[in-house]
């Protein structure tokens, strides 16, 4: 467990590190770079230099940063004139809720998928990996507009836009979801049927299980496995996916903050939005290190 | 342990009671209605603050008007109207204006407008850090505001400036309360703590989501233009910020919102073969979207060469090809919609390929290599524009390749375009390794525009051209009031800017759109700058 933390800790640190030689490496003054495209004046100038310590050698320049960043402070944004910490945090909660959306229907589907599908007919098998192939390859923000053409401007079911309420979370979902849910489901078939050429599946049939049975209750604790080592995919694909849904369903979030700050070259935000998904990744895999252990008991032992 | 099945079949049972309560709310969402008068309108671009002190955004203009009044207004002539200042004289000096106004309003949060406010909201935009760019620019000849009486506010400048009436109808002169500048908790974003006179109250902002307004019940003192008086017509407006073009359209299409703005050029016929929906179109204040020759090196150091690149390419064609027959073509940087535009440029060149042969041959440009381009001394004929991604839009992508495949065909030249982000376009420009730039300005008044771009030390001189000429006009032209006299000085400096010298290419007038479910009536676009206008005269018809 110490190791495992300690992995995390130096993930955070190299995250830390590569975001602010981006900083030290963009083109242009380092000054320019962090005003991006804010208000810029003589004032405003110092006050850039004296906090992040631009007129002291690099090595302290860099030393101070972490040090600020172990305090927590995230910086300025010099465009829209706040606290990063601040800015972020407002606007957290629309894609936390997102993306555990999302993750929902992307396991759902996935387990739903592959249990009905693994071991069934060679029919059944072509049509699910279709649909998964096809949930994989097409675009989050083709498979958005697709979802919002159909079910929105269409038959009206679900509105284009906003944060209020579960019936605005349902197509942003789906869209983030469906490509997690084809990888997902796939390996969970590929585990399955795996599985159930093992020798306890064997067993088991002979006490006179159902197949549905065997498939629920034994077979699916080993396809996990190799499903969960996926989560760090998984978590990837989340976060990015979570800019591009945004920006198309007009969800608010930190996707549409990311923008923002990329195209306004508000380069603290964009810093801070490294860390934050660095952070997120690595409490994500020590959280799934935890839940193997749960899954296989061999790894407890 | 419980089967996991279970689990499954309440997840799923939950995702489908969710659909079913949705699938009767179909009807619902159909045409306005006109008894509850709101309205919810999708924009592509958040505003990045709501103080209209600090307004940047051409884009976020029409949000601007709700909330707050600025001091005179335009007319659809172009002409200065009054709104919260009745009256205005101009000293013949030209340097103290003393403006004359209302007594009959009030700030949203019940403190009365009057001259002393007026002063307040000039003294918070000198403050140093609030928005220095105003300050060095806007209001480089500003000196003092002082309150004569409580109608009356005496304004002098330190040198006559014509642009300072247009300065008084900017959102920049967005008049807020002067207790609200005081007590707002975040001052520079502005929101629903930052008070103006406006026909409408700022009620909530959600970023990323949507931003409310209702009707100001007190409101009577519209701009000389609007179509009606008193508060108004409708209860409540939502602006939706839906940034992708598409979604946009199929919100509108499907009644989810009754109008949007922005409407790709590749939307506009299914918009218009809608008999539900309206299109209206206009053309941007400004400047039109040019491409601006680097005459500082070879090759556009040679007028020749510069001819030759507007001699070589179709723009009819292009435009036609490239925006569907919706773009209009520009001959001036100033843009048509402006009164200092010089029509007697149009159809003065450009298309001729012999002719752009002719001259690339006289400049030298004699020999071709494997490829087809033109070489002299060895190098090839190659011009580069490097454009920074947050400002392509209206498909300039896509125009640049067109032209890039005219210029090619029709006389060899080697037409190299780069999207990249703003910090390296800033650093091509800052090292001059760049031979064409494009831009096109939003300013009320062009001759802002031609300020920067034109004169020697103009902040966005980047055909890095220098003539005491021009420097000379477009001084004058800044220090009088007299309209006709401005007209006649900027049709000199297009003339020569266009015509003698060719240092730029006028490609096409940028324009705005607004598409509308039909029964929405009043809208229409800002005449200051061509935007969509704030939503005061804005009904739903019966």
């Amino acid at each position: 467990m110490i190791k495992r933390l300690g992995t995390g800790l130096a993930v955070l640190w190299a995250a830390a590190t590569a975001a602010y030689l981006a900083l030290l490496l963009a083109p242009g003054d380092t000054v320019d770079v962090l005003i991006g495209d804010g208000p810029d004046t003589p004032e405003i100038r110092a006050k850039i230099i004296a906090e992040w310590g631009l007129d002291r050698p690099e090595i302290v320049q860099y030393l101070s940063y972490l040090w600020r960043l172990l305090h927590g402070d995230l910086g300025r944004s010099y465009q829209l004139q706040r606290g990063v910490g601040e800015i972020l945090a407002s606007q957290i909660g629309p894609t936390v809720q997102l993306t555990l959306a999302a993750a929902t229907v992307g396991v759902v589907l996935a387990g739903v998928i592959a249990v009905v599908t693994a071991g069934r007919g060679p029919l059944s098998r072509a049509v699910a990996s279709t649909a998964e192939l096809v949930s994989v390859s097409v675009p989050p923000f083709l498979i958005g507009i697709v979802l919002l053409s159909v079910f929105s401007f269409t038959l009206g079911w679900f509105p284009v836009s906003g944060a209020e309420g579960p019936r605005a979370l349902v197509l942003p979902a789906l869209a983030l979801g469906l490509p997690i849910a084809g990888v997902l489901g796939q390996v969970l078939r590929g585990g399955l049927e795996r599985a159930l050429e093992q020798p306890f599946a064997v067993t088991a049939r002979s006490r006179g299980l159902t197949e549905r049975a065997l498939v629920v209750r034994h077979a699916l604790r080993h396809a996990l496995i190799p499903a969960v080592t996926l989560a760090g995919w998984f978590t990837g694909t989340l976060l990015g996916g979570a800019v591009i849904t945004e920006i198309l369903f007009g969800r608010p979030g930190l996707g549409q903050v990311t923008m923002q700050a990329v195209t306004g070259r508000d380069m603290p935000v964009v810093m801070a939005v490294v860390l934050l998904s660095a952070v997120v990744y690595v409490t994500i895999s020590t959280l799934l290190d935890l839940a193997y252990r749960v899954i296989d008991p061999r790894i407890r032992g | 342990m419980e089967p996991p099945v279970k689990h499954l079949t309440r997840v799923l049972l939950a995702f489908s009671l969710l659909a079913l309560p949705a699938c009767g709310a179909q009807s619902a969402q159909s045409a306005p209605n006109a008894e509850s008068a709101t309205l919810i309108w999708a924009i592509e671009t958040q505003p990045v603050t709501f103080n209209p002190h600090l307004w940047a955004q051409n884009k976020a203009r029409l949000l601007v008007f709700n909330q707050f009044d600025a001091l005179i207004s335009r007319g659809r002539d172009g002409s200065f109207q009054p709104w919260l200042a009745r009256s205005w004289e101009v000293s013949d000096d030209g340097l103290t204006y003393t403006l004359h106004l209302r007594d009959d309003v009030t700030f949203h949060d019940g403190t009365r407008f009057d001259a002393a406010a007026v002063k307040a909201n000039f003294d918070q935009l000198l403050v140093p850090g609030y928005n220095p760019t105003v300050a060095s620019i806007q209001l480089k000849a500003f000196k003092k505001a002082e309150v004569v009486s409580p109608t009356t506010v005496k304004i002098t400048l330190k040198e006559p400036d014509a642009l300072f009436l247009d300065f008084l109808a900017s959102p920049y002169a967005g008049q807020v309360s002067p207790k609200s500048l005081r007590t707002a908790k975040d001052l520079k974003f502005g929101g629903p703590d930052l008070v103006g006179t406006g026909p409408f109250i700022l009620d909530r902002y959600i970023q990323g989501q949507e931003v409310r307004y209702r009707r100001n019940p007190d409101y009577d003192w519209p701009p000389a233009s609007a179509e009606h008086r008193g508060p108004a017509h409708l209860e409540e407006i939502t602006y939706r910020f839906l940034p992708e073009a598409a979604v946009r359209v199929g919100a509108l299409t499907s009644g989810q919102v009754q109008v949007i703005e922005g409407v790709p050029a590749t939307e506009t016929n299914l918009i218009e073969k809608d008999p539900d929906l309206t299109l209206l179109t206009s053309l941007n204040s400004g400047t039109s979207y040019s491409y601006y020759f680097n005459t500082s090196h070879p090759p556009f150091d040679d007028q020749r060469v510069r001819e030759a690149f507007r001699e070589a390419v179709d723009v009819d064609a292009v435009l036609r090809s490239v925006y569907q027959g919706t773009a209009t073509r520009a001959w001036s940087i100033v843009g048509k919609k402006s009164p200092f535009y010089d029509a007697t440029l149009e159809r003065t060149y450009g298309g001729d390929v012999a002719k752009a042969n002719a001259l690339l041959d006289a400049a030298g440009w004699t020999e071709r290599d494997a490829q087809g381009f033109r070489v002299k001394d060895g190098k090839r004929l190659t011009v580069r524009e490097v454009a920074s991604a947050p400002f392509v839009r209206d498909r300039r992508d896509v125009l640049a390749q067109a032209i890039q495949a005219q210029v090619k065909q029709n006389a060899g030249i080697d037409f190299q375009v780069k999207i990249v982000d703003q910090g390296t376009a800033q650093r091509t420009i800052d090292d001059n390794q760049y031979e064409i730039f494009g831009n096109s300005r939003g300013d009320s008044d062009a001759g802002a525009a031609l300020n920067l771009i034109l004169t020697s030390e103009g902040a966005i001189n980047r055909a890095r051209y220098s003539d005491p000429r021009l420097d000379k006009w477009l001084a004058t032209a800044s220090a009088t009031s007299d309209q006709a006299e401005r007209a006649d000085l900027y049709a000199k400096v297009q003339r020569t800017a266009v015509l003698e010298k060719a240092i730029v290419f006028p490609l096409y007038v940028p324009a705005d759109q607004i598409a509308a479910h039909k029964s929405v009536q009043g809208l229409g676009f800002d005449p200051a700058s061509g935007t969509p206008a704030s939503a005061y005269d804005v009904r739903i018809g019966t």
